[in-house]
């Protein structure tokens, strides 16, 4: 059934103060020209990392899905306790970057990957690479939010009760520290047998985070974290890996420029399964060296 | 444009809930008779007899109570038993004829007791001899003139000083009642009149129990008379009825059958008999002789019955289906999960896989016999004797294609997502699907086992030759296990059982439908608690 157009009218008015309050709150993530959080607000980083600083090195990387290329000769380093952003046109090998960092990509059959891509100086592709300590070590967010239809205790515990924990203090800690470090402790702590299903969007992204971290990662990757979540979660999410940075190194892959300028410490720019450019992100989104980052963080990609 | 879509928008609704009412009015029309039919094992008219078999074989009811009763009816049949009795001694000679026997028997006793010489000895047990055989010739010849003159020379006997006061004397106060019935009687007609009383009396013995002075039954069910009143009624009609072939027409020569009363003065066998009185008297005074009173007897689901099923309940057999359908469940259930986590987790798509599935799904369309000849031959063999063990193991085998492929749809259909984040997590795979694919593929799991649930309960051939008997010892459930190895009673053979069984279903009809009730309330019920069990797992998972 069609509205008419003076209903629809009466509808905008009854949104409007809210939609107000929103764009206030959310002033500085409006479409516009890209701005900086704070330009100074690390001025020791480098352009290029100290090796003792190098937490995940790639060399000549490439990654195939049988004879497709996901991602081709990849070289680049990234230090610990960064952000870095990845950012690149739909389709250009960013999440499979991502996801051979902690070897999700083995459940797809018949893939295969080339050269080197090193955590903590382990080669992750190595025949003799314990699974299950490189994803412990390296976490992972992913792009909807998944919990398990478990509790929210549950799920938060997962992670320590897989590595033998099974005192119920140690893991009540364990839940409350990490529900706090994401941030969810306050809004969840009253009703934690509640299932997590019954949580929004952005609190369940959080938990996930919160399960992530309760792993005791020393990296954790998230692919898209925001894109399934409003303006008021993505922000919420945001605060969250700048508090979270330092303690932990993170790698976002994110469509939203404006999000990658704003959380990240450096920013890798993948096309075509390439890596286009890769620095500061302040130089590359004030001064990119190539042409094609260039036309894409200026939208003239395409 | 719009009304078009709107027509067409209620078009479909009606057509949509139409059907779903088609389905419910045939599920009704295949149902309510059954359970209509079947509910009068547990509502009926008890008659006293019903409370004596309680009694007497379940060991229940009121002592004080059952005797008044017994008291009052056993006081309103006394007149119909005793006319019964009295013209029986006339056409069932043997009566007569064994009483005369063991009368001559126990003369020689008594004259030993007496220490009478031998000569003496030797010669009274001559006359008692001829007295007896010219007795035994009377009740046999079919000419009343002889028959009197016979009983004459026995009279002639009765002065005999030694035969007075002696077991022998009886044979004397027969012969005067046998002279009376004579004069009742055509005895032209008596083996006419033998087979009919015979019938009277088998009728009297289904409505009343056994007839006074016959000894206990061996079997159960002949120790009582008709224990619910809708048997009395059936039994009344074979008492009074007799089924006469008359020709249907003038020159048609074809015989149609015609029900006339036994008593009828013109047609009915003893309409001029003495025993005439006897039909009306049973017809007018049922209700005094039975007492039969509203009852709901819902111990029936729990009693054990006696052979044949024609007392008692379904106890047993209840038993018996939830066992196998338990324990093929224990089988089945967690043999088809694996198998179907296997499928979709780790041989996903080779040949193999495919191969493996078709077979999966042909094993699905087998006949059921041929699933019960294969745990003859597999499981009965391989275990020695029918057993729950391999009855259930078949059941297994039957569900297990439906539980592999509800599961593997419904693990197919947990989100790639759900895994991912615990093999993130570091899980291994046997543990990812542990917590977490299995719990989100529960309810679909859960459907499946419902579907076979009904099916494990219900089947009647694979249980055929594995293990299910229509009589047997109640399986004793207990650590030791040894029931394990016994056969047992089934709802599903019971009803094949009696409906096959030579006339049990029609003496026992309201047994044959309880049985299928009970069924079908059993596989209702199991179902009820799966569905509820699958809304709360499905809820929990939604978060609610
Ligand atoms: N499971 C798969 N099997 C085969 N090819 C795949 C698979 N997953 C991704 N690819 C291919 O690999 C390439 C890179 O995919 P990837 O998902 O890494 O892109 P992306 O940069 O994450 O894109 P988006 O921004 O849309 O998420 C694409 O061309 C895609 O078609
Ligand atoms: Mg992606």
């Amino acid at each position: 059934m069609l509205l008419s157009s003076d209903k629809i009218q009466k509808k905008q008015q009854l949104l409007r103060p809210n939609m107000e309050r929103l764009s206030s709150q959310t002033a500085d993530r409006q479409p516009g020209p890209i701005r900086l959080a704070d330009p100074n607000r690390k001025p020791e980083l480098q352009q290029t990392i100290r090796p003792e600083r190098v937490i995940i090195r790639s060399k000549d990387f490439s990654f195939y899905y049988g004879s497709k290329i996901g991602v081709e000769k990849i070289t680049m380093d990234i230090e610990a306790g960064s952000v870095t952003a990845i950012i690149g046109p739909s389709g250009c090998g960013k999440s499979t970057f991502l996801r051979c960092i902690n070897r999700m990509n083995d459940l797809i059959p018949n893939t295969r990957a080339e050269g080197l891509l090193a955590v903590g100086g382990q080669n992750v592709y190595d025949k003799n690479t314990n699974l299950v300590n490189l994803r412990q070590q390296v976490g992972m967010v992913f792009q909807k939010p998944n919990p398990f239809a478990k509790s929210i205790y549950d799920n938060v515990a997962y992670g320590p009760r897989l590595q033998g924990i099974r005192r119920r203090s140690e893991l009540d800690a364990i839940v409350e520290q990490c529900l706090r470090d994401a941030a969810l402790w306050e809004e969840v702590k009253d009703d934690l047998s509640k299932s997590a299903l019954a949580l929004s969007g952005g609190q369940q992204q959080r938990l996930c985070i919160a399960r992530t971290l309760a792993n005791k990662p020393k990296i954790i990757l998230m692919d898209e974290p925001c894109s399934a979540l409003d303006p008021l979660a993505t922000a919420r999410i945001e605060d969250l890996i700048a508090a979270l940075k330092g303690t932990y190194t993170i790698v976002i892959v994110t469509h939203n420029m404006q999000q990658a300028a704003r959380v990240s410490d450096r920013t890798a720019f993948f096309c075509l399964g390439k890596l286009i450019e890769y620095g500061r992100t302040d130089v590359l989104f004030t001064n990119p060296a190539k042409k094609e980052t260039e036309d894409y963080i200026t939208g003239r990609f395409g | 444009m719009t009304l078009w879509r709107q027509i067409k928008n209620t078009l479909f609704t009606a057509l949509c809930s139409g059907s779903v009412l088609f389905l419910a009015a045939t599920l009704m029309i295949f149902l309510l008779p059954m359970l209509w039919k079947g509910s009068k094992a547990v509502f009926f008219r008890k008659t006293v007899e019903f409370d004596k078999m309680q009694k007497e074989l379940f060991k229940r009811g009121h002592a004080e109570d059952l005797e008044r009763r017994t008291a009052q009816t056993n006081q309103a049949r006394q007149e119909a038993l005793a006319l019964l009795e009295h013209f029986s001694r006339g056409i069932d000679t043997a009566l007569l004829s064994r009483e005369v026997r063991s009368a001559y028997q126990q003369l020689g006793r008594h004259l030993r007791y007496l220490e009478v010489s031998d000569d003496e000895y030797a010669r009274l047990r001559e006359q008692a001899k001829d007295i007896r055989d010219a007795f035994l010739q009377a009740l046999e010849t079919t000419d009343k003139a002889e028959a009197e003159s016979l009983l004459d020379t026995v009279d002639a006997q009765q002065t005999n000083p030694r035969f007075q006061n002696s077991p022998f004397e009886v044979v004397f106060s027969l012969s005067k009642q046998y002279r009376q019935i004579l004069q009742e009687i055509d005895l032209s007609r008596r083996p006419e009149y033998a087979a009919e009383l015979d019938i009277v009396k088998t009728e009297m013995r289904n409505l009343f129990g056994p007839l006074p002075g016959e000894s206990i039954p061996p079997l159960p069910q002949d120790r009582f008379g008709a224990t619910r009143w809708d048997v009395a009624q059936r039994h009344l009609q074979y008492l009074i009825y007799q089924t006469k072939w008359v020709p249907s027409g003038k020159d048609d020569k074809r015989l149609i059958p015609k029900q006339i009363r036994r008593d009828d003065p013109e047609e009915g066998i003893f309409g001029k008999t003495e025993l005439a009185p006897l039909f009306s008297m049973v017809e007018q005074n049922l209700a005094a002789m039975l007492q039969p009173r509203p009852t709901i007897y819902w111990r029936y689901f729990l009693d054990d019955s006696t052979a044949g099923h024609y007392f008692g309940g379904v106890g047993p057999e209840v038993l018996g289906t939830l066992l196998l359908t338990v324990l093929s469940m224990c089988f089945a259930v967690p043999l088809g999960v694996l198998s179907a986590a296997y499928l979709v987790e780790y041989a996903a798509g080779g040949i193999t896989t495919r191969i493996i599935r078709t077979c999966i799904n042909t094993l699905a369309g087998v006949p059921s016999i041929v699933y019960g000849l294969f745990g003859l031959a597999f499981f009965v063999l391989l275990a020695g004797n029918p057993s729950i063990l391999s009855a259930s193991m078949t059941l297994a085998l039957l569900v297990l294609p439906v539980i592999i492929r509800a599961s593997e749809e419904a693990i197919r259909a947990v989100p790639q997502s759900y895994k991912e984040a615990s093999l993130a997590l570091g899980a291994g795979k046997f543990r990812t699907f542990l917590t977490v694919t299995l719990p989100a593929a529960g309810p679909g799991i859960l459907t499946g086992i419902i579907l076979s649930l009904s099916r494990a309960a219900g089947e009647t051939a694979p249980i055929l030759f594995a293990g299910a008997v229509a009589l047997g010892p109640i399986p004793d459930i207990g650590l030791h296990l040894k029931w394990l190895f016994q056969p047992t009673r089934a709802l599903s053979y019971g009803c094949y059982d009696i409906t096959v069984g030579d006339r049990l279903a029609m003496q026992v009809p309201h047994n044959q439908f309880g049985m299928v009730m009970t069924l079908i309330l059993l596989v209702l019920l199991l179902n009820l608690a799966a569905v509820l069990l699958r809304w709360r797992m499905s809820k929990k998972l939604q978060g609610l």
